[in-house]
C-alpha cells in the first residue's frame, strides 16, 4: 500500500516529499484560510512550505467560520 | 469626546463588538458589521468540508481594520479551547480569542473552572484572553489576577434575547473589575444594551439579536446607538431614583393663587 495520511478523518494519498502547503492545494483548498494541526500540534502558517508529511500523519484542517 | 476603550493595550472607538454567526449572508453580515461601527468581530474555527469545494470565506467579507476574535465555541474542556486557540494563532489569526468552555449543551453556560484553568494556560503562552463567564464577582477577579484582558459575563444564556437577567450580579462585577467588563450574550433589544452601559459595562457584544433582527442592518445601527447613549447616561451620572414625586415645575408663584 502506498504512503498515506489522514485529513479530517479520510485517508489521502502521499506524495513523496509533499508539504503541508501542496497538499492543500491538492485537495483544493487555498492555503489563504486554513489552519492546520498535524498529530495534535498546530502547524506555524509560515512553514507550511517547508513542512513535510510523514506517513501516517493525522492532519486537521480548519478554517475560521462564522460564529458569536 | 475622546472615550476610547483600552483592551490589552489596543484602543477602540466603539463599545460595541459583534458576532458573525446566524446571519442569512456573508453580504448581510458585512453590511451589519459596517452599520455597527464596531471594530472587532468574533469567529468560529470549524474543520473544513473537504467535499463542500472552495467556498467563500467569510474573512472575503470583514475590513481588514476590524479585529477578528476567534472563539472557542464548542469546546468543553479546557485541553480543548487551547488547543482550538492555538490552531487559529499558529494559522495567522491574531493572538486574542474569546475563551468559551461549555459543557452544557441545553443551556450554555460556561464552565468556570475549565474556563479559568484554559484562561492560565493560555495567557502563559501570550494569548490575550477575553472569557465569556457567569456573571460572578469573584470568578471575574481570579480571571483577571491570571491575567485575562476582560472579562465578559452573560446577561442572559446565549441567544435567548432576554436581557440583563444578572443585572445585580454585573453591577458588583463593575464595582470591583480591574479590567473592562464587557457583556456577553442574552442582549436582545437595544434597550437591553443601553442599560448594560448605563449600568456601567465596558463595552457589550451582540450576535443574534442583530442577525435575527427583521432588519439586521438598521438593528446594527440601532444597537451602535444604543450603546452611545448608554455609554454617554453613564458619563454623564444618571440621577439617583426617589421614592415619591418631585415637582419640576415652581411650587410658588401661581397664576390661580389668591
Amino acid at each position: 500500500m502506498s504512503a498515506a495520511v489522514t485529513v479530517n478523518g479520510r485517508v489521502h494519498e502521499l506524495e513523496a516529499g509533499e508539504t503541508v502547503e501542496r497538499l492543500l492545494e491538492r485537495l483544493g483548498l487555498g492555503a489563504r484560510y486554513a489552519l492546520v494541526e498535524r498529530n495534535g500540534d498546530p502547524v506555524e502558517r509560515a512553514a507550511y512550505g517547508s513542512v513535510e508529511l510523514a506517513p501516517g500523519d493525522t492532519l486537521v484542517v480548519a478554517r475560521p467560520v462564522a460564529g458569536g | 469626546m475622546d472615550d476610547v476603550l483600552t483592551i490589552a493595550g489596543r484602543e477602540f472607538s466603539s463599545r460595541l463588538i459583534t458576532g458573525t454567526g446566524k446571519y442569512e449572508t456573508f453580504e448581510l453580515m458585512r453590511d451589519a458589521v459596517a452599520a455597527s461601527g464596531c471594530e472587532m468581530v468574533t469567529v468560529a474555527v470549524r474543520r473544513i468540508d473537504l467535499d463542500a469545494g472552495d467556498d467563500a470565506s467569510i474573512l472575503d467579507f470583514l475590513p481588514e481594520d476590524v479585529l477578528l476574535l476567534p472563539n472557542t465555541a464548542g469546546c468543553e474542556t479546557a485541553e480543548e479551547a487551547v488547543r482550538v486557540a492555538r490552531l487559529a494563532r499558529a494559522g495567522g489569526l491574531p493572538d486574542w480569542v474569546k475563551l468559551e468552555v461549555i459543557p452544557d449543551p441545553r443551556h450554555l453556560l460556561p464552565d468556570p473552572v475549565e474556563t479559568l484553568r484554559a484562561a492560565e494556560i493560555l495567557v502563559e503562552d501570550g494569548f490575550t484572553v477575553l472569557p465569556y463567564m457567569l456573571p460572578d464577582p469573584v470568578l471575574a477577579r481570579r480571571l483577571a489576577e491570571v491575567g485575562c484582558a476582560t472579562v465578559m459575563p452573560l446577561a442572559a444564556p446565549i441567544g435567548t434575547g432576554r436581557g440583563l437577567k444578572l443585572r445585580d450580579s454585573i453591577r458588583i462585577m463593575v464595582e470591583e473589575a480591574e479590567v473592562p467588563v464587557v457583556v456577553d450574550a442574552g442582549l436582545g433589544a437595544p434597550s437591553h444594551a443601553a442599560e448594560a452601559m448605563e449600568l456601567g459595562a465596558d463595552a457589550v457584544l451582540v450576535n443574534t439579536a442583530i442577525a435575527r433582527a427583521g432588519d439586521p442592518v438598521t438593528m446594527a445601527r440601532a444597537f451602535r446607538l444604543a450603546v452611545e447613549a448608554g455609554r454617554a447616561g453613564r458619563l454623564a451620572g444618571v440621577m439617583d431614583e426617589q421614592a415619591t414625586a418631585q415637582p419640576s415645575s415652581p411650587v410658588g408663584g401661581l397664576v390661580t393663587q389668591p
